[in-house]
């Protein structure tokens, strides 16, 4: 015997719904990308140089040659010496000062006011919560956009 | 009496120059390199040559405010101090180099040993661009004891109470949010609504530039925008540079906002983007950063400060740094913290004429003070305490 069911709660239990570690990872990754310097790669990536190709000076003296090449090692070996990246930097000022101020201690607290909730497609307010990953929207209309692109497909 | 140079080196630009300049050169701290051009990288302004600046692609010697690609940004200074620009003779040079608040130790050992020894100068000042800011504040108002800087630069914002010149390190707190964080989310609204725009951060910081404003009302302006037809008053065409006859992108009128090209430009329609971009200063929790905003900061900040310093610090608010140049800015600041201030204390807030020149206008005022010449290392004392001196005398 067919069961007998209806279409959409068997929709509804189906659905995959995101978990929290989801959702914290996902709000994250769009922390970062605010952070990101470019977003493509270096166009200047394969271009392939030919070190040999003699380059030609303004000046023929050669003095001009003699001061570059004093700079290029100099820049290099700057890049050698301070060779640190930030989270290096930043865990060396922890055991430095760690009582503070420090990087970490001067930042602002969270919010003592609550947030406000807009909808993730065209950022006016919006009063609903979209069940299986959390952002708000406004209206119909924007939650078939939002289910099209984002929701769990995240494909714009 | 030795000359002079002013660096005040941003994160997105320099500002820089001698301090019998009336105004710095700007221009961008980084380098830089185009889709069109495949030989050649531009070094900081050398940007102006470039003729198409579609899908540039920076790179930055800092991250997240601070220096970290010393070799990028040694580059950028030989040419800014190299005959193609200022032509600097470091050996009869005074140098004052801003830096971040709380820079990382290593980093102002680092910067200490490259001006000494790489560029050789005469003596240096290594001081936070807003100690600048504040010298120049108290200079035009002698009588005013405190002042509280907020520094929004394109990194994070900065509120530092100041009192009597002095900075209370305790009450520092910083907002991450700045000029990046807008950019790059304005990117991602454009290219999510309209059109695929995330490898064009150089265009659409200039259209941040050109059409975004601080909300006054911020409710009522998201009705006005919703409204669509005549009563949206917020609504404006951009017409997006092509780099062969449009070079530079710009705004069109309300009235010429129809949302239709005439000969083919390509347009993008701003409407809640304008003011909800800005917004991010003040809630930054708008897109997940769960921090105070700007003007709840003020607040807290001064609430950490003894309580006979508050009347003050409330009555000498600075506004400083790129992001004061959005329209209003100054308005909303006053309007907040006013709201959330004690009813008895006057708030005042300046916008520093001219926001992101204001620092190093405070460095070549504060070169022509009476203490300047104790404020300075020299090359003959590094040569003696090294690293030892400079910690003495510089605080950030």
């Amino acid at each position: 015997m067919a069961s007998r069911e209806s279409g959409r709660q068997k929709d509804a239990s189906s659905r995959r719904i995101l978990d929290e570690s989801a959702r914290r990872r996902r709000a994250r990754k769009a922390l970062e990308a605010l952070e990101q310097d470019n977003f493509h790669d270096d166009p200047h990536a394969n271009l392939v140089m030919s070190k040999k190709a003699p380059k030609f000076e303004e000046s023929l003296d050669g003095s001009r040659n003699k001061d570059r090449k004093r700079r290029t090692r100099s820049s290099e070996y700057f890049k050698q010496r301070f060779r640190k990246t930030f989270t290096i930097l930043l865990e060396e000022e922890q055991a430095l000062y760690p009582d503070g101020p420090n990087y970490l201690t001067v930042q602002a607290p969270s919010s003592k006011r609550p947030e406000r909730r807009l909808c993730a497609v065209c950022g006016f307010p919006a009063p609903y919560t979209c069940i299986p990953c959390g952002s708000r929207y406004c209206s119909t209309k924007c939650l078939s956009t939002h289910e099209d692109t984002r929701c769990l497909k995240w494909t714009a | 009496m030795a000359n002079v140079f002013i660096l005040d080196n941003g994160a997105y630009t320099i500002k820089a120059g001698f301090s019998n300049q009336n105004e710095p050169r700007i221009m961008p701290n980084a380098i830089m390199k185009a889709k069109s051009e495949r030989r050649r990288p531009f070094i900081a302004d050398q940007i102006e040559d470039c003729r198409d600046a579609s899908g540039l692609f920076y790179i930055l010697p800092f991250q997240k405010g601070y220096l970290v690609n010393w070799d990028i940004q040694k580059t950028v200074w030989d040419y800014v101090f190299g005959k193609d620009v200022f032509n600097v003779n470091h050996s009869n040079t005074t140098m004052i180099v801003t830096e971040p608040y709380l820079n990382f130790t290593s980093t102002q050992e680092a910067l200490s040993e490259i001006f000494f020894e790489e560029y050789e100068v005469d003596a240096l000042l290594r001081i936070n661009a807003g100690d600048l800011s504040v010298h120049k504040y108290h200079r035009d108002r002698p009588r005013e004891l405190c002042c509280l800087l907020v520094e929004s630069g394109f990194s994070f914002t900065h509120i530092v109470p100041y009192i009597q010149g002095k900075k209370q390190k305790d009450a520092i707190l910083r907002v991450d949010v700045g000029g990046k964080v807008l950019t790059n989310h304005l990117k991602e609204l454009i290219s999510y609504r309209q059109l695929n725009v995330m490898d064009e951060t150089y265009v659409i910081n200039q259209v941040k530039e050109d059409v975004c404003f601080v909300s006054l009302d911020y409710n009522t302006d998201m009705r006005t925008a919703r409204d669509g037809k005549q009563a949206n008053h917020i609504l404006r065409d951009y017409v997006l540079p092509d780099f062969t006859t449009i070079k530079r992108g710009y705004v069109r009128p309300l009235e010429e906002s129809t949302g239709k090209s005439t000969a083919g430009e390509q347009l993008i329609r701003l409407n809640n983007e304008r003011f909800a971009i800005p917004e991010l200063l003040f809630h930054p929790s708008d897109v997940g950063i769960q921090e105070m905003g700007i003007t709840e900061a003020i607040v807290h900040s001064i609430n950490k400060c003894p309580e006979e310093t508050r009347p003050h610090l409330y009555r000498n608010i600075l506004l400083t740094g790129g992001n004061c140049n959005f329209p209003m800015f100054k308005d909303r600041v006053f309007k907040d913290v006013q709201s959330m201030a004690p009813d008895e204390f006057d708030v005042n807030v300046t916008l520093a004429k001219n926001p992101s020149t204001y620092c190093w206008r405070g460095g070549a005022a504060i070169s022509r003070s009476a203490h300047f010449p104790e404020m300075l290392v020299t090359k003959k004392e590094w040569e003696e305490d090294g690293f030892n001196i400079c910690q003495e005398r510089f605080s950030v």
